[in-house]
C-alpha cells in the first residue's frame, strides 16, 4: 500500500475520532487521522463525568493520551486539516490543506461542530446578498470583484487562494491565523492581502455588501465577505459526497446504530452527528464507527 | 402533475414555466459543485411530492444558465425563491431544514 493510501482515513482529532482510531487500528488495518487537537471542542475543557476518571481530568491531557493509545495500535496522525474530499471508484480522496492527495477505503467524520457565524451586525441581513459561507460554492458570483476572506484557519487561508482565481483583489482578515507552514508561504506568495492585526466588527451595504468595518478603525470597500470560520466541517465536507443531514436542523449528520451515513464506506461519530456534546457519547459512537469502518475496509480490499 | 417531479429550468424558458405560470413557483438556484445544494436537492424532491400539485417546484443549475440568478441579484447558492404571479414573493438561502421550507412555501398556499 502506498504512503498516501490507507484503509481507514478518520477527519477529526477528538475523542470520537481517537476512540475510532484505536478500535479501527485495532483490527489489523491501516488507519490515518488527520486535524489538530485544538479543533476539538474537548481541547479547552475540564471533564468531570467521564466514567471511570475520579478526578477532573484537562480535556488537552485526554487528547494526547488518546494519540498516544492510538499510536500504539499503529495509527497514523497527520497533523493538517482537510480542506476537500471526493469519492471515485469505491475510493475516498482527500485533500490536505498543504495539498497532498491520500485514498481511503472507508472514511469516519468526527470533525465536531464548530461556530460559522461571525455574530456582528449587517451578517444575518446581507447574507446572500454579499455575505457568504462557502467559498467553493459562490466564488463564481464574485468575478472582478473585490472580496474579504474572513477566519483563521485552513478554510478560510485555502479559501483565499481559491478566490484569487476570481476575484479582482482578496483580503484574508486573520489575527490568529493557525495553518500549516506550507499553506502560510503559500498564502505569503500570493497576492492575497493579509490583515493580521484587526478583526471584523461590522458589515456594511444597503441592498448589498459595500464594505467591512474592522476593529481598528480601517474600512475595507469590498462586494463580499466571505465567513470561513475554523477548518472545513460537515456541510463543506460531506455534503458534496450525497450525506443525508438530520432532518430537523440540517446540521447535523445521520447515522443509523452501525454509525454508517447513507454513503457506503462513510461513518461519522461524535458531535458532528448531534447531542448531547459528551465526551462518553463521542467515544461511544467512535468505537462502534472505527470497528465497522475496519470491517468494510477488509471486505472491500478483498473483492 | 405531481408525478414530473422538480421541474428543470433555464435563461430560456424561465419566463414561460415559471414567471407566466398559473401556479407559483419554488425555484433552487443551485449548482453541481455546491455540497450544500446537494444536501437540499432530496427535501425539494420530497415537498414536490406533498405540494406539488398547487406549487411548481422548479431547479435552475447557476453554471449553464447565468442571466436568471443575474437578474435576481443571487450571490450565494443555494437560494431558493418563491414566485407568484411573476414576482417574487420571497427568498431563503442556504441548506435550511425541510419544516423551515415547508413552512416558507405554504405562504402562496
Amino acid at each position: 500500500m502506498p504512503q498516501d493510501a490507507c484503509d481507514v482515513a478518520i477527519i477529526g482529532r477528538g475523542p470520537g475520532g481517537l476512540q475510532a482510531a484505536i478500535h479501527a487500528a485495532g483490527k489489523k488495518v491501516k488507519v490515518i487521522v488527520f486535524g489538530r487537537p485544538e479543533r476539538s471542542s474537548l481541547y479547552k475543557a475540564h471533564v468531570a463525568n467521564f466514567c471511570c476518571f475520579e478526578e477532573i481530568v484537562s480535556g488537552k491531557q485526554l487528547l494526547e493520551a488518546g494519540k498516544r493509545q492510538a499510536e500504539s495500535f499503529d495509527s497514523v496522525f497527520v497533523e493538517q486539516d482537510i480542506i476537500e474530499t471526493k469519492s471515485e471508484n469505491n475510493r475516498f480522496r482527500l485533500v490536505t490543506e498543504n495539498g497532498e492527495t491520500f485514498s481511503a477505503i472507508a472514511v469516519i467524520l468526527a470533525m465536531g461542530i464548530a461556530r460559522k457565524k461571525l455574530r456582528v451586525k449587517g451578517e444575518k441581513e446581507l447574507l446572500g446578498r454579499g455575505v457568504s459561507y462557502c467559498v467553493d460554492c459562490d466564488a463564481n458570483f464574485y468575478r472582478g470583484m473585490d472580496v474579504a476572506v474572513v477566519g483563521n484557519e485552513s478554510a478560510a487561508a485555502a479559501g483565499a487562494l481559491t478566490l484569487l482565481g476570481y476575484a479582482k483583489k482578496v483580503y484574508l482578515v486573520c489575527p490568529k491565523l493557525t495553518i500549516t507552514d506550507l499553506l502560510h508561504e503559500q498564502l505569503n506568495h500570493s497576492d492575497v492581502k493579509i490583515i493580521r492585526d484587526a478583526w471584523v466588527k461590522e458589515i456594511r451595504g444597503g441592498t448589498e455588501v459595500e464594505a467591512v468595518l474592522l476593529t481598528d478603525g480601517d474600512v475595507l470597500k469590498v462586494n463580499g465577505v466571505f465567513v470561513e470560520l475554523g477548518a472545513k466541517g460537515a456541510m463543506e465536507l460531506a455534503a458534496n459526497l450525497g450525506v443525508v443531514f438530520d432532518a430537523e436542523t440540517f446540521s447535523f449528520i445521520e447515522t443509523n446504530k452501525k454509525q454508517e451515513t447513507n454513503i457506503p464506506g462513510l461513518y461519522a461519530a461524535g458531535d458532528i452527528t448531534g447531542q448531547p456534546w459528551q465526551i462518553a457519547k463521542a467515544v461511544g459512537e467512535g468505537c462502534v464507527a472505527g470497528m465497522e469502518a475496519a470491517k468494510y475496509a477488509k471486505r472491500l480490499a478483498r473483492s | 402533475m405531481a408525478e414530473q417531479g422538480v421541474l428543470d429550468v433555464n435563461d430560456g424558458n424561465f419566463e414561460s414555466e415559471i414567471l407566466k405560470a398559473d401556479k407559483p413557483a419554488l425555484v433552487d438556484f443551485w449548482a453541481p459543485w455546491c455540497g450544500p445544494c446537494k444536501a437540499i436537492a432530496p427535501v425539494m424532491e420530497e415537498l414536490e411530492e406533498t405540494y406539488g400539485e398547487s406549487i411548481i417546484f422548479a431547479r435552475c443549475n447557476v453554471d449553464n444558465s447565468p442571466n436568471t440568478p443575474a437578474q435576481y441579484s443571487i450571490r450565494a447558492i443555494p437560494t431558493l425563491i418563491l414566485f407568484q404571479n411573476g414576482k417574487v414573493a420571497d427568498q431563503v438561502v442556504g441548506a435550511v431544514p425541510k419544516s423551515h421550507l415547508e413552512a416558507f412555501v405554504k405562504k402562496v398556499l
